[in-house]
């Protein structure tokens, strides 16, 4: 039983890398723009679509891919920001709203006309290569997804910490008027953060491939979990992502293990409302009552 | 409009106006939360499928008229909002989008859970009566045309009645700013509470109208995801917190659908159907944020001359069309 | 004179800072008072725990007898205190006369008789040639007005105004002075929470000093400009006395 659980526990903190670099890059870009992405999952799903035809067409190992997806995708962030996001800042739910949905709508759709939405799987020397450690078993790919996940989290949370962009990107996540004041271009910032957050995303797709199928809504498995992981770690707060991310993908497992095989959806829910119980302002709730 | 139906005996035209009156209908269930009180739901199909699940089953089981079950559906739709409220109301903005996004899903999974008792995936069809208005069943498509406008004319009338009294000033307060609202005596949580009842009441009637006129039901129809997303797309395409807006996003939106899904064939039209969609979303948000109607009414004035100020600054619409980025 | 507005022991903390401590004071019925302190001395905190935005850790406020404290603050405007706010709050994208109509339907839901009282608070605050206008397009002292209008329409006994003179020029605090003497005349109770002296020692009545969250003084006008420790901890530091 011991062993089931720790099993469970061990599956599910693996999978949690995932959802924590989504988490992350949904917050990141919180954080700095102020607009909630919708269409993380889906840059996930094109990050998936690059290595499954790099390791197709050319024989690309997915994880060499990574060389690929994150740089094309940071490119998409910035023009993601450039030409779309910076056009709804400051301008309200609504327009913020339903112009990442349309884009996530939009993504997804062109995905499905293009690949159909048929399963696709990318078959490596490792993908079902497992390690034994005492009573556990840990799947290759998935290890190494988990390692190069918190490597680029680190690496993340370095960069804001010592560069001179990355302190911007923290000053402007606190008080946008104060890091204006500071001197930060606040144009170069979002477009480098939304970048950062985009190859996050691809990242996560690429580290996915040799082990998970891509398919047109893939991405929505993922980001409503990255969803309520930021609602989990408080807004716009990298480690906190980074922890509830981990968190998430534990309760998953465990609710696979002993709920049934498709509770994935229930326990996210199931931790939302948890969530709201603790925090009961909810995200925006500055107001104390 | 009324005569329409004795002129056209095409069934595909008909069919084409079913759904621009139905869509406008849910886009204007849903604009009363959405456009006035800007409680952007992404999760409307809850409702549609509660109603069209609720008198399938009275019907089925129990023998009920749609008719009786119509109204038994708004009233589930109606009660199911409370709880659902009470939780995703506690979020604001963007995730108040995401948690009722998660409400419809959630009901989704639930009915293909319910097997026995509702079909599960599998779903059913409703039993054919041939020609029997009192079981909601006709033999041509006309008098559901006739039914589909007659709710339509309701959700307007509503829409109205809700604009032109006290409730539309406190909806549009709620919208603009919560707290200011509260600090002039608006209950804030309740008006959403009740505005929230009545959207979901009328999405409920539209989704038993649906399975009644297409004879069918699963969970993959019922709370389809493209439910939620039209029900504000119309609205938002058209004029969001504008009677109107629904009605015209509707006539531009669905006769669309339907031709592309002619051109095209079933197959692909998924897809390409919600491409379409989202590419108009993109392009009224970055270009005409307060929907077309206000292109609409701004090329009328070019023509006719500036209009002249409203007799009531705030009779008409509340929120007047300004562009967001003004 | 009966007591409108009296506040026990009313504490708050944020974190480790203690914003309101153990403040109490008392506004008579139809008196003008005034809340001032340096900025982040717990004024605008103190109305917002008065008026049900925060919860007081501990303290009552009684509005004629009846608390406020657990109060909503839809519910404290309904017992007939109404506020405006720091910065301005309009229903940006209403008119000028929607907006104040909001604040009327709290007493009359009919809409025709809303609007007519609502003219009236706009006529009052001198903004009816403007009534047809967006709220957002108003300069910063229309929507001040515009927010005393929409708060009068609610029908208040008791009308708190936090900073209504904050950016104001001379002739304009003249105006806004007329426009609360006026107010006091029709014997609404008022609690200001001010920065400009010439304003306060206009007005006021009363004046209660905070400083740190505490209440370091009150008294007449008279007694406040001289009372050694107010002058040193507030006026001698900022510099406010010739705003």
């Amino acid at each position: 039983m011991t062993a089931v659980v720790a099993q469970a526990v061990v599956n599910g903190l693996l999978i949690g890398g995932i959802y924590a670099l989504v988490s992350i890059g949904v917050t990141l870009i919180f954080g700095v723009v102020k607009i909630v992405n919708f269409a993380q999952g889906e840059f996930v799903m094109i990050g998936m679509y690059i290595s499954y035809w790099l390791a197709t067409l050319i024989r690309l190992d997915p994880l060499a891919s990574l060389a690929v997806s994150m740089p094309a995708l940071f490119v998409c962030g910035v023009f993601f920001q450039k030409f779309l996001l910076r056009r709804v800042l400051g301008l309200g739910d609504m327009p913020q709203i339903f112009l990442t949905f349309a884009i996530s709508l939009l993504l997804m759709n062109v995905a499905l006309l293009l690949f159909t939405a048929d399963y696709r799987t990318v078959q490596t020397g490792y993908t079902f290569a497992s390690l034994r450690l005492g009573p556990l078993y840990l799947s290759v790919p998935r290890v190494i997804a988990f390692a190069v996940a918190m490597l680029l989290s680190a690496a993340l949370e370095i960069f804001l910490r010592t560069t001179d962009l990355g302190k911007a990107m923290r000053a402007a996540a606190q008080n946008r008027d104060v890091a204006m004041l500071m001197g930060v271009n606040p144009d170069r910032v979002f477009s480098v953060a939304v970048g950062l957050a985009l190859a996050l995303a691809g990242a996560a797709g690429s580290l996915l491939m040799p082990f998970y199928p891509a398919y047109p809504t893939v991405g929505q498995q993922f980001v409503l979990f990255a969803f309520v992981a930021v609602v989990l770690g408080t807004l716009g707060n990298v480690r906190g992502a980074l922890i509830a991310g981990l968190m998430m993908g534990m309760a998953e497992s465990l609710g696979v293990q002993f709920v049934g095989a498709d509770s994935g959806l229930i326990v996210v829910f199931a931790m939302l409302l948890v969530t709201l119980a603790v925090r009961p302002g909810g995200l925006y709730g500055g107001q104390t009552r | 409009m009324v005569a329409l139906p004795l002129a056209v005996s095409n069934a595909f035209a008909l069919d084409i106006c079913i759904r621009v009156f139905l869509f406008a209908f849910i886009g204007a269930a849903w604009n009363l939360l959405g456009g006035y009180a800007q409680q952007l739901s992404l999760g409307h199909a809850a409702y549609f499928g509660l109603g069209a699940y609720t008198s399938t089953l009275l019907l089925i089981r129990a023998g009920i008229s749609p008719w009786i079950g119509m109204i038994a559906g708004g009233v589930v739709a109606a009660l199911a909002s409370l709880p659902i409220g009470a939780l995703c109301f506690r979020l604001r903005g963007p995730y108040f989008a995401i948690a009722t996004i998660g409400t419809a899903q959630a009901l989704m999974l639930l009915f293909l859970k319910f097997r026995d008792f509702a079909w599960g995936a599998v779903g059913t069809t409703i039993p054919n009566l041939g020609n029997s208005p009192l079981m909601m069943q006709f033999a041509g498509k006309a008098a559901y045309y006739y039914l589909a406008l007659g709710l339509l004319a309701a959700g307007l009338a509503v829409t109205y009645w809700v604009e032109r009294s006290w409730l539309g000033y406190y909806l549009v307060a709620v919208g603009e700013d919560q707290h200011a609202a509260e600090a002039v005596g608006v209950n804030v949580p309740r008006i959403k509470r009740d505005i929230y009842l009545v959207s979901a009441f009328l999405t409920g009637l539209a989704g038993t109208f649906y399975v009644q006129y297409i004879y069918f039901i699963d969970p993959n129809t019922a709370f389809s995801f493209n439910v939620s997303v039209e029900a504000a797309l119309v609205s938002i395409v058209g004029g969001i917190g504008t009677p109107w807006g629904p009605v015209l996003g509707s006539a531009l939106l669905e006769p669309a659908s339907a031709l592309l899904q002619s051109w095209l064939g079933g197959g692909a039209h998924a897809g390409v159907q919600l491409a379409l969609y989202s590419v108009i979303l993109i392009a009224v948000i970055l270009w005409r944020p307060t929907g077309l109607l206000g292109a609409v009414t701004e090329v009328y004035a070019r023509i006719i001359g500036p209009a002249r100020p409203p007799a009531s600054p705030a009779g008409g619409a509340l929120r007047k069309g300004v562009p967001l980025d003004g | 004179m009966a007591e409108a507005l009296v506040v026990r022991g009313l504490s708050k903390r944020f974190g480790g800072l203690r914003a309101v401590h153990n403040l109490s004071f008392a506004v008579e019925e139809g008196q003008t008072v005034a809340l001032i302190g340096p900025n982040g001395a717990g004024k605008t905190t103190s109305f917002n725990l008065i008026t049900g935005y925060y919860r007081p850790d501990a303290g009552s406020a009684l509005a004629y007898g009846h608390e406020l404290v657990g109060l909503y603050p839809y519910d404290v405007c309904a017992r007939g205190l109404a506020r405006t706010f720091q910065v301005a709050r309009p229903f940006g994208r209403m008119t000028v006369l929607a907006n104040v109509m909001t604040g009327a339907l709290l007493r009359d839901r009919r809409v025709a008789a809303a609007r007519e009282r609502a003219r009236r608070a706009i006529e009052f605050v001198g903004l009816t040639a403007k009534e047809a206008g967006l709220a957002r397009d108003l300069p910063t002292i229309d929507q001040r007005r515009l927010e005393v209008a929409r708060a009068l329409a609610t029908e208040p006994r008791i009308l708190l105004l936090d900073e209504a003179m904050a950016g104001l020029n001379h002739t304009e605090i003249d105006q806004a002075v007329g426009l609360v003497r006026q107010l006091a005349r029709r014997g609404l109770t008022i609690v200001i929470v001010e920065h400009v002296m010439r304003a306060i020692m206009a007005l006021a009545q009363h004046i209660v000093v905070l400083d740190h969250g505490q209440k370091i003084a009150e008294g007449s006008p008279k007694e406040i400009a001289a009372h050694p420790e107010v002058i040193r901890a507030y006026l001698g530091s900022g510099g406010y006395a010739h705003s």
